[in-house]
């Protein structure tokens, strides 16, 4: 009996062993049809054998039953026999009653043996994708992708520590916690909170006095109070407006191989911030973007606005120099890139050139999208040259811009239409005077004084014209319905020049919402498109933005990849938290701030940042041993700083933070130019504003950018790598603006004061804490040594350089350039 | 730092000799163990396979040379000189210098290049080079990155993504005196990689490399605090770390600023060509008219790889000779006593045999005559059909010439090398598979060669 449990236990092993292989072989045979048996299908066979051809001889090759069942010629494979496949006898090119396929060269060698293989196989085919290009019906829905099912709507769960909780999402966490009996870490002290919530609000420190004002409250509500007044300043749209701009891709030039300079990009910027200060509801925010010009505008109120929040769809990078039909192409798909990525996590554009390999977006579908974007001209600016073969118009925004705007076309082209008389007049007296003839010599004398009167006038007027031109508006960039909006045609393999079958405009066949607008025939059909997206039905638009609101709160995403949910994204460590965040968040209206302020006043954004034991040692380790990376959420982790809070942070800390907001940008000043023509110190001259409103060129960003992780603003980015590196350090050490602002930091302090005051202030101004007793000891060392060795320099004092020292020193620490624990 | 990085390496040598198989198996902890050690994104890591270069020295000539004037010796062309060409008006033009065979397996150089025929026992000339574009602003990004159309990390980073950084007080990936043109800054950008690996930039294109340096790594002045300041932000640091035992964020940024300050004194010295002898620096032609800027760039380029930097790019411009194809000889005399010095120098110090030496253009010229004006002589329109480059060292057979162009040099006709070929080669060289060398970004897996590139099995000996 127990040999037979034995051998039956071996069994057992046996087959899943066997299952597991099976498993992993149909892994591979998938694996190898979509690397190397799709591409050539489509690549060299599909152009005349595709579905949306007439197929040569009947045959068609974008499915197993038509392969199998074959043209006019017959079956074209016969799984697992090459040798007799008629398709393998055509590409090998060596019978005589076979046509040789593809007719015009032959098929690189590894092509062949990639179908040779493929067929002597067994010509698998996965069944989850039948065809090489949707036909509509043609694959099915993947309707297990997690992120495109409906919310589950839970009740919060209970939990067993009932105190911990202060709201909703406390008890989503908590109750994961306990399940794998971990306990979260103990709260923040009251400086790091400080601190935590005044950088991730708004991205500058909390001054010394509000430090001190903030200890001394004894209120209860005083931290719910300071969220509400950080969250009605202007700094909060400056922190959480670069964190959008991030996500769309915003930039002041082309970039590309001829990088032009787009000096009306600036409003669109200026048009975020604004908006998450209004705390603008999410999907009015969408629509404005994607269709502000289509939504009905009262001129007076919100005209520009709706123009400008259309630049979205001119800012992206483009390649000027590209002929008109690639750069249209090219345009559609980073507008189609950014829409899908930033407003719903999916990567669509994958679909240009074939259907979506992982997830569910068949190429018709990017078409449906592109239809609308054809029909939409993007108004970026730039003036036609050699190598820019693809200028656009502006919006002119402002009092009466469009008034200004025509009277100095008109004005343009008078001056245009007086030069053009001048320059006949000047040709008629030029040829008189040079061969005058004889007999009309009489005649001629009075024409030619005639002339001359009228040339002068003309030139007077001229100059009258040139010096009275009328002020221009400001202008901005935006986007508009072109004339006559049109339905796309396929692009096969994404060649713009070889093109398929008419695909009506519309959305995504994976998302569907229950009676839908579809774009109108004389729109576009892009405020269709935002309704689409703010539908109901729609789960994913606002999972994806809470849970960018949440990446930036707690350095991860419930979703760690806050720009894909698709197949290959992550899977949500708190599902059901999303869920009911975003319902949540469309059932407040909307409100981004809304939804900050409920995590920001949640517990579990309250905790500390240690790793190893705390208050319950034991408990605490084990979170350490059993969740080291934190998925759980039983501590803050520690977050670096982004690169413009360190510089914002170094500039208030300093006393030269200029919080204003510049009147424009310095891009603007220059003009329509390439950027190569510039000089490198125009391109990004001293600035004392903060951070978001530094000129953002493509491959010219400031030195401090490139080198602390401001992502490549050609693509779309919600969540920045955090790398730490050596050059970083050299920055802060070596750059001479950074000594300026502490050199400028020491002149704040008062001379009177001794070293252990000065030094008490110091740390309080750049850490919002006092030093440490060794601290103490280790800065007045520090202090003394400097005093010996430094040396008076014009301007600078021994006392300016060695406080400046210490200040310079502070800059550089990780305290500095993290998010930790002070108290 | 170094030390775990010191261990990777022998760990990794040690793979290589041992089964696939055994091998793939032990990755996995061994990745974990190489995270855990907390190295960073530069950390020296394995390769997919036995690696024959360690570096590589990247020499770009931004415009695109004349092959059929410098290494395509083309005898039919030269009879035919006058005659129609292929495209409408053009005639042929046949080189006006002359050409013989060096080295021991004959490789054709024009008189042009008297220094490099004299290294022609060490190079690898491939003769049959494509590219997609015959525009430099598609083709300069191509070459760089692999494509045009989108932003793509560029060959270096791409590397340093794959091996990590060989050392741990310089950076990983430098450029000197890149191009602010057609892509500029992409062209050794990271794109969606980390930024971590991104090319420190030295200089630019046209501008003296004499007075050039690395950004803030600039030696201290003369009343500088710059190593209490260090003292006391380290030791800041580690209070810091231990109130937050084990925690990542802190170590890596203590390593970094280690790191910083070895930075800051390594790049000014290796800045500081006068530690070279007089002998050396007469080899490269420093200070000497024509040579000078490259000659300094190639000596830089030298120290750095020899220092442990992993790849270097250099940029030399001014080969778009549309007309006034005399000029080529001002091209020549400015490169070609650098380079062969280059090779000549790593060659006597052992460092050929693991660097890798690239010169190339974006793409070659045609063997038409172009814009013949009166007051200038002609010169050539691009190809992107058919260009020559050559390698050198880092495990390429040495005196080898590989495929040809057709009798008047318009286009490869054998053992063509398209430019993904080429990436695809030079990651083999350095022990990585164009297939494998991911990166996944916005729901893709991205590669260099895109899904394109063929190793060249047959350059490499």
């Amino acid at each position: 009996m127990q040999h037979l449990v034995h051998c039956l236990g071996i069994l057992v092993l046996v087959v899943n062993a066997v299952m597991a292989s099976e498993e992993a072989s149909l892994e591979s045979r998938r694996d190898f049809f979509e690397r190397r048996v799709r591409p050539v299908l489509i690549e060299h066979c599909f152009k005349c054998h595709g579905r949306n051809n007439q197929a040569q001889n009947g045959l068609w090759v974008d499915n197993r039953n038509s392969l199998l069942k074959g043209g006019i010629s017959g079956p074209s494979i016969l799984p697992g026999k090459p040798e007799e496949s008629l398709l393998i006898a055509a590409i090998l090119r060596q019978a005589d009653d076979v046509e040789s396929m593809p007719p015009d060269k032959p098929l690189p060698q590894k092509a062949l043996e990639s179908l040779i293989q493929w067929v002597r196989d067994g010509a698998y085919w996965p069944d989850a994708s039948p065809s090489l290009v949707n036909e509509q019906t043609g694959r099915e829905p993947a309707t297990n992708l997690w992120s495109l099912l409906p919310w589950t709507v839970s009740e919060v769960p209970s939990v067993v520590a009932t105190t911990w909780p202060t709201n909703g999402i406390d008890c989503f966490i908590l109750s994961r916690l306990e399940r794998q009996q971990l306990k979260p870490v103990a709260d923040a002290g009251r400086r790091t909170m400080l601190r935590r919530v005044y950088f991730d609000l708004t991205g500058l420190p909390p001054t010394r006095s509000r430090v001190e004002a903030f200890l001394a409250n004894r209120s209860p509500d005083r931290f719910e109070r300071l969220v509400d007044r950080l969250l009605a300043s202007p700094q909060f749209g400056e922190r959480w407006g670069r964190h959008w701009l991030d996500v769309v891709r915003f930039a002041e030039s082309s970039g590309k191989e001829c990088n032009f300079t787009y000096p009306h990009a600036w409003p669109y910027r200026n048009y975020v911030i604004d908006s998450l200060n209004a705390d603008k509801p999410y999907d009015r925010f969408l629509h404005e973007q994607l269709a502000g010009d289509l939504l009905p505008a009262d001129p007076a109120a919100n005209g520009d606005e709706l123009q400008v929040a259309t630049g979205f769809l001119a800012i992206g990078s483009k390649r000027h120099n590209a002929k008109p039909t690639e750069f249209m192409a090219d345009v559609v798909d980073d507008q189609i890139d950014v829409t899908m990525r930033a407003f719903l996590g999916l990567t669509v554009a994958c679909a240009r050139c074939h259907d979506h390999k992982i997830d569910p977006v068949p190429q018709a579908d990017y078409y449906a999208l592109a239809g609308i974007f054809q029909s939409t001209e993007p108004l970026y600016g730039t003036s036609k040259t050699k190598l820019n073969k693809n200028p656009g118009e502006l919006v002119p925004i402002g009092a009466d811009g469009r008034g200004k705007h025509e009277a100095a076309e008109k004005h343009e082209q008078l001056i245009k239409k007086t030069s053009a008389q001048l320059d006949a007049k000047k040709k008629d007296l030029l040829p008189q005077n040079e061969e005058p003839s004889e007999s009309a010599e009489l005649s001629n004398g009075n024409l030619v004084e005639c002339l001359k009167t009228e040339v002068a006038e003309l030139e007077a007027n001229l100059q009258r014209l040139k010096e009275n031109r009328p002020t221009r508006p400001l202008y901005s960039t935006g986007a508009r319905d072109r004339k006559t909006p049109a339905d796309a045609r396929i692009a096969i393999r994404g060649d713009p020049d070889v093109l398929g079958a008419e695909v009506p405009r519309g959305f995504l066949s994976c998302l569907r919402v229950t009676s839908a607008d579809l774009p109108p025939p004389e729109q576009s059909g892009r405020l269709e498109l935002a309704r689409w997206l703010t539908h109901p039905d729609n789960p994913l638009t606002a999972r994806v933005m809470v849970n960018r609101v949440w990446h930036h709160l707690f350095g991860n995403g419930l979703v760690g990849t806050v720009d894909n949910f698709g197949s290959l994204g992550n899977m949500p460590s708190h599902p059901q938290l999303l869920d009911w965040l975003a319902t949540a968040f469309v059932r407040q209206d909307w409100s981004t701030k809304g939804i900050i302020r409920s995590v920001v006043l949640s517990r579990s954004y309250r905790l500390n940042s240690r790793a190893a034991a705390d208050t319950d040692g034991s408990l605490v380790s084990d979170a350490q041993a059993k969740d080291p990376s934190n998925k759980l959420l039983w501590r803050m982790p520690i977050r670096h700083l982004e690169v413009e809070a360190i510089r914002d942070a170094m500039l208030k800390t300093s006393g030269k933070l200029d919080t204003g907001r510049p009147q424009s940008s310095s891009v603007t000043a220059l003009g329509d130019q390439l950027i190569r023509d510039i000089p490198l110190d125009e391109l990004q001259p001293p600035s004392r504003y903060r951070s978001v409103y530094l000129p953002v060129i493509r491959d010219y960003l400031p030195v401090m950018f490139e080198q602390f992780d401001f992502p490549s603003p050609d693509l779309v980015s919600g969540r920045r790598s955090a790398t730490v590196v050596p050059l970083q350090d050299l920055f802060l050490q070596n750059d001479p603006q950074v000594r300026n602002l502490a050199h400028a930091a020491a002149n704040q302090l008062v001379p009177e004061q001794t070293d252990d005051a000065k030094l008490q202030d110091v740390f309080l101004r750049v850490l919002s804490r006092p030093p440490r007793d060794d601290e103490r000891r280790d800065a007045l060392a520090y202090l003394e040594h400097a005093r010996a060795t430094v040396r008076d320099e014009a301007n600078v004092e021994v006392e300016v350089k060695t406080w400046g020292g210490l200040f310079h020193v502070l800059f550089r620490t990780a305290e500095f350039r993290c998010l930790v624990d002070i108290d | 730092m170094t030390d775990f990085g010191n261990r990777n390496i022998s760990r990794r040598q040690w793979l290589q000799v041992s089964s696939p198989t055994f091998g793939s198996l032990v990755l996995a902890s061994l990745v974990g163990d190489i995270a855990r050690a907390g190295s960073g994104p530069l950390a020296a890591r394995l390769t997919h396979h036995a690696q024959r270069a360690k570096r590589v020295i990247f020499l770009f000539m931004n415009g695109g040379p004349s092959q059929m004037d410098l290494l395509d010796y083309k005898p039919g062309l030269n009879e035919r000189d006058g005659q129609a060409g292929r495209n409408d008006g053009r005639e042929l033009m046949g080189s006006p210098w002359k050409f013989a065979r060096h080295g021991k397996a004959g490789l054709w150089f024009s008189e042009l290049l008297p220094h490099l025929a004299g290294q022609a026992d060490h190079l690898c000339i491939i003769h049959s080079m494509q590219t997609d574009s015959s525009s430099h602003p598609q083709a300069v990004p191509l070459l760089h990155t692999g494509s045009f159309q989108f932003t793509r990390p560029s060959l270096g980073s791409w590397v340093l993504h794959g091996l990590g950084s060989e050392n741990s007080h310089l950076p990983g990936f430098m450029t000197v005196n890149p191009t602010r043109v057609f892509g500029g800054p992409s062209n050794y950008g990271s794109a969606f990689l980390p930024t971590a690996y991104q090319a420190t930039r030295i200089g630019w294109e046209k501008k003296s490399l004499r007075d050039a340096q690395v950004a803030n790594a600039v030696p201290p002045a003369a009343d500088s605090i710059a190593d209490a300041n260090l003292r006391l932000t380290q030791s800041l640091n580690r209070k810091l770390l231990e109130r937050h035992p084990s925690n990542q964020p802190i170590q890596g940024l203590i390593d970094s600023l280690t790191l910083s300050s070895r930075m800051q004194e390594t790049i000014p010295h290796l800045m500081d060509l006068a530690t070279e002898t007089k002998e050396t620096l007469d080899l490269y032609g420093i200070d000497q008219k024509p040579t000078d800027n490259f000659a300094r760039q190639c000596l830089l380029a030298r120290r750095f790889v020899e220092s442990g930097v992993r790849f270097v790019q250099l940029t030399h411009h001014g080969w778009d000779l549309h007309s006034n194809l005399p000029h080529l000889v001002d091209r020549c005399r400015e490169v070609d006593q650098p380079v062969a010095a280059l090779l000549a120098d790593l060659h006597r110090r052992g460092l050929l045999d693991d660097t890798l030496v690239v010169w190339t253009g974006e793409f070659g010229r045609e063997p038409e005559a172009q814009a013949d004006h009166k007051d200038r002589a002609a010169g050539r329109d691009h190809n992107a059909k058919g260009f020559c480059l050559w390698m050198a060292g880092g495990g390429v057979r040495s005196g080898f010439s590989y495929g040809k162009t057709d009798e008047l040099g318009f286009e490869a006709v054998e053992n063509k090398v398209h430019l993904h070929d080429l990436h695809a080669t030079i990651l083999h060289l350095l022990g990585l598979d164009h297939t494998q060398l991911t990166f996944r970004y916005s729901g893709r897996d991205f590669r260099l060669t895109d899904v394109h590139g063929q190793v060249v099995h047959n350059i490499i000996a």
